[in-house]
């Protein structure tokens, strides 16, 4: 008996059918019918996406054109909210308090995330227990951390009583930065702990094993096997840290509300007061567009470097 | 099974159950009979005012001030029950997000019927972008606007007066600010209660006698203004604009002059008060905006200007020990001979995108009507001529000093974007008090920024 050429779903459907000629109006073979129903179910989702997702991206990088303030019509002012943008102080500093926030959080998180899954690679109870607790913040939203800390760095707060310090941990423009900074990494190193986790729990343990036959301290070992073998999860790690970093917006809105003056105004912040405070939707919108660039250039950045160093 | 197409199968079947001109005629039938059902529809959902018959429902969005959510939710029940078909629909915003999702809702077309509205955010946004509509005096009651300003005390509506000049909101609150302290800290401090400070070098001189410290940390602060949202900045920065005589912008509203000597002046009282005489502390002062009286409640404050009366109420109604210490004076004033204070009001306007525009505005007379039970109740003072007079005003403490507060202020000056002027503000206010960037400093960097923001 010859083997049937035709795919199993046509096979049943025309059996199925009993009929000797499709009544489709379209004869599709059996991957292109396929394919045809995969794009049919997943067609709903797609327009979902496209008018929630895609069409707005569109809209900002639309709006970034014109002067908007939700009530008066669009006006087309060209790159005028860009202009005005690189002047205003209040953008720079925002800019600024950002790149500072990025680096002052992520560098020493991602530092102390892979110390502590080094640590806490091998299987143990209390190694568990350990990677729980560091993961407790990371499960917590960032509005409970942030009031949490608001008690904390209260004058009358833990950190003060226990150091017996009187800092103004909020309203000093030196301190609330560095207060942001903290909490953020308290809240942050367990999302990379686990990250790195994984990254670690992938290496054969045979690796380890012949650089130790060859003489490798662990020390060495830890820089010359586990460093190397981890750069891709560091890759996808150090862009993890740049979005999340570059996309804070709860603790500054809830801690300090961007204050005291301008100390802790990041972009995130101002893109929201611009558009919903201050109803300067198209200034709101090119400060998003900025925001997309430069993330975007970031993320090539850092995958370019990762990726050259592992040629 | 089948042997021919099953389409065609159920065609016939359907065909021979039900001929097609029965369909025909049964879908002319639904077409005839949708749009009967449709305007039934809208009149039992409250989307079309009208006959008394009719069920409407009205929105209202007010802000979170605990005693007056309880009596509006009472006067809700009664307008409810003597409206029978209305209902209201009542939500309150925290007072931190109140401002944004207000904004945006009627900026898109829709929030709510009957908006409660600071004078400052109404004349500032919502009557220049068309957000609310003027009065309207027959379904408030009245034969004509001027019937209804006549009732009330001269220049009560300008807070709701829009450019073109015509009136968008009734007062349901009409504040002033007075003075309040604690006079047994007074006493304990050796200081005479019955002699309140009456300028601002006397709150120096008497607030650095009344704070106290605690391993160098201040748990008492002599006197400070409070430290909240923008708005709270701007309050204060124009109590003691009106007293200087400074301005934040200019008469035409086109550029800032708050770098001149009488607007500097204005921060550098502040500025000493803090951080030259050291009668508080503004990094121990409490944030929270629901209670924002609550250093000044508990004592931890002795000194404060309260800006409207319903904080003597709140004081009285949830810290009545503490409240039984305390006393209320005229705002101290840079020059006694020429005293100026500043007012402010919530107006309750009407959604221009409202569908139940006249039905809103029934709802906002009565609530207003209620001006005895709101200064009982809430210590809103609705100023209706001889407000003060009233059996329920005489039974109001400190009613006297209240009523002088009102003879001697005006409202702030608002101007374009005054949202965004309003940050500047408390950022420029913020750097002087909390980090001591000299006022003459932080004016001038606020005068270059304001220009900016009006130029766009």
């Amino acid at each position: 008996m010859m083997p049937s050429r035709r795919s199993p779903v046509e096979r049943e459907g025309r059996a199925g059918r009993g009929l000797s000629a499709p009544w489709s109006p379209l004869r599709l073979r059996g991957h292109q019918e396929r394919a045809l129903v995969g794009v049919l179910m997943a067609l709903p989702a797609l327009a979902f996406f496209a008018a929630f997702a895609i069409y707005p991206i569109l809209r900002v990088f639309y709006l970034s054109l014109f002067e908007y303030n939700l009530t008066s019509p669009e006006r087309w002012i060209g790159l005028g909210n860009f202009a005005y943008l690189f002047a205003d102080p209040t953008f720079k500093a925002a800019v600024v308090n950002t790149a500072v926030y990025v680096v002052g959080t992520y560098l020493p998180t991602i530092v102390l995330a892979l110390l502590i899954a080094i640590g806490l690679n091998h299987r143990s109870h209390v190694a568990g227990v350990l990677r729980t607790i560091y993961f407790v913040p990371v499960a917590m939203t960032w509005v409970v951390v942030t009031i949490m800390w608001h008690l904390i760095y209260n004058r009358f707060g833990l950190l003060d009583q226990l150091l017996h310090l009187h800092t103004n941990w909020l309203t000093d423009g030196t301190w609330a930065p560095l207060a942001l900074i903290i909490m953020s990494v308290w809240k942050e190193v367990g999302f990379f702990v686990i990250i790195f986790l994984a990254g670690l729990q992938s290496i054969r343990h045979d690796i380890y094993e012949a650089a130790a036959v060859d003489g490798a301290g662990p020390l060495r070992i830890q820089l010359h096997v586990t460093l190397p073998l981890l750069r891709p999860v560091l890759a996808v790690a150090t862009i993890f840290a740049v979005i999340r970093g570059m996309q804070a917006f709860t603790p500054q809105y809830v801690l300090t509300d961007g204050g005291p003056g301008d100390a802790t105004q990041v972009i995130n912040l101002l893109v929201y007061k611009t558009a919903f405070v201050y109803a300067e939707m198209g200034r709101a919108s090119a400060i998003a567009v900025l925001m997309f660039g430069a993330l975007l250039v970031m993320t090539l950045l850092q995958l370019r470097i990762f990726r050259a160093r592992s040629a | 099974m089948f042997d021919s197409d099953p389409r065609a199968l159920i065609e016939d079947s359907l065909a021979r159950c039900v001929p097609r001109r029965a369909i025909l005629k049964q879908l002319v039938a639904m077409g005839l009979a949708l749009p009967a059902a449709s305007a039934l529809l809208d009149a039992c959902s409250g989307q079309a005012a009208g006959g008394s018959s009719a069920k409407v429902t009205i929105s209202l969005w007010t802000h979170t001030h605990p005693p007056m959510i309880q009596l509006m939710k009472t006067l809700i029940k009664e307008y409810e029950a003597r409206h029978e078909g209305v209902t209201i629909d009542y939500q309150q915003i925290p007072n931190n997000e109140f401002g944004p999702k207000m904004l945006t809702a009627l900026s898109s077309g829709s929030g709510p019927d009957v908006i409660n509205m600071d004078d400052v955010s109404l004349r500032g946004d919502y009557i220049p972008k068309g957000l609310v509509v003027p009065v309207d005096p027959k379904a408030l009651g009245y034969e004509s606007v001027e019937a209804l300003t006549s009732r009330y005390i001269p220049g009560a509506f300008v807070g709701a007066t829009g450019g073109d000049g015509k009136i968008y909101g009734v007062p349901l609150e009409y504040d002033a600010a007075a003075f309040g302290f604690h006079f047994d800290q007074f006493q304990e401090a050796g200081l005479d209660p019955s002699s309140p400070p009456r300028t601002w070098g006397d709150v120096a001189t008497m607030g650095r006698q009344l704070v106290q410290y605690q391993g160098g940390t201040m748990v008492r602060q002599g006197f400070d203004f409070l430290y909240l949202h923008s708005g709270w900045y701007t309050d204060f920065i124009e109590l003691l604009l009106h007293q200087t005589g400074g301005h934040i912008l200019n008469s035409q509203r086109t550029a800032s002059v708050i770098a001149q000597s009488r607007s500097v002046q204005a921060l550098t009282i502040w500025n000493d008060l803090i951080n030259k005489y050291h009668v508080g502390d503004p990094h121990v002062s409490s944030t929270d905006a629901t209670v924002p009286y609550s250093d000044f409640y508990t004592g931890k404050l002795s000194m404060t200007v309260l800006i409207g009366p319903w904080a003597q109420a709140q004081m009285q109604q949830t810290y009545a020990g503490q409240y039984r210490q305390v006393k209320m004076a005229a705002v101290p004033q840079v020059d006694p001979s020429r005293p100026a204070s500043r007012c402010y009001g919530y107006f309750m306007a009407v959604n221009k995108a409202s569908k139940v525009q006249e039905e809103a505005w029934k709802f906002i007379a009565y609530v207003t009507s209620q001006h005895d039970r709101w200064l009982s109740d809430v210590l809103f003072v609705q100023p209706i001529k001889g407000w003060q007079n009233t059996a329920a005003a005489r039974k109001i403490d400190f009613i006297d000093v209240w009523a002088e507060s009102y003879a001697t202020a005006k409202f702030d000056e608002v101007g374009p974007h005054w949202s965004e002027i309003e940050d500047t503000l408390k950022s420029s206010i913020q750097d002087t008090v909390f980090n001591g960037v000299p006022p003459e400093t932080s004016f001038t960097r606020a005068q270059s920024e304001i220009d900016r923001i009006l130029k766009g």
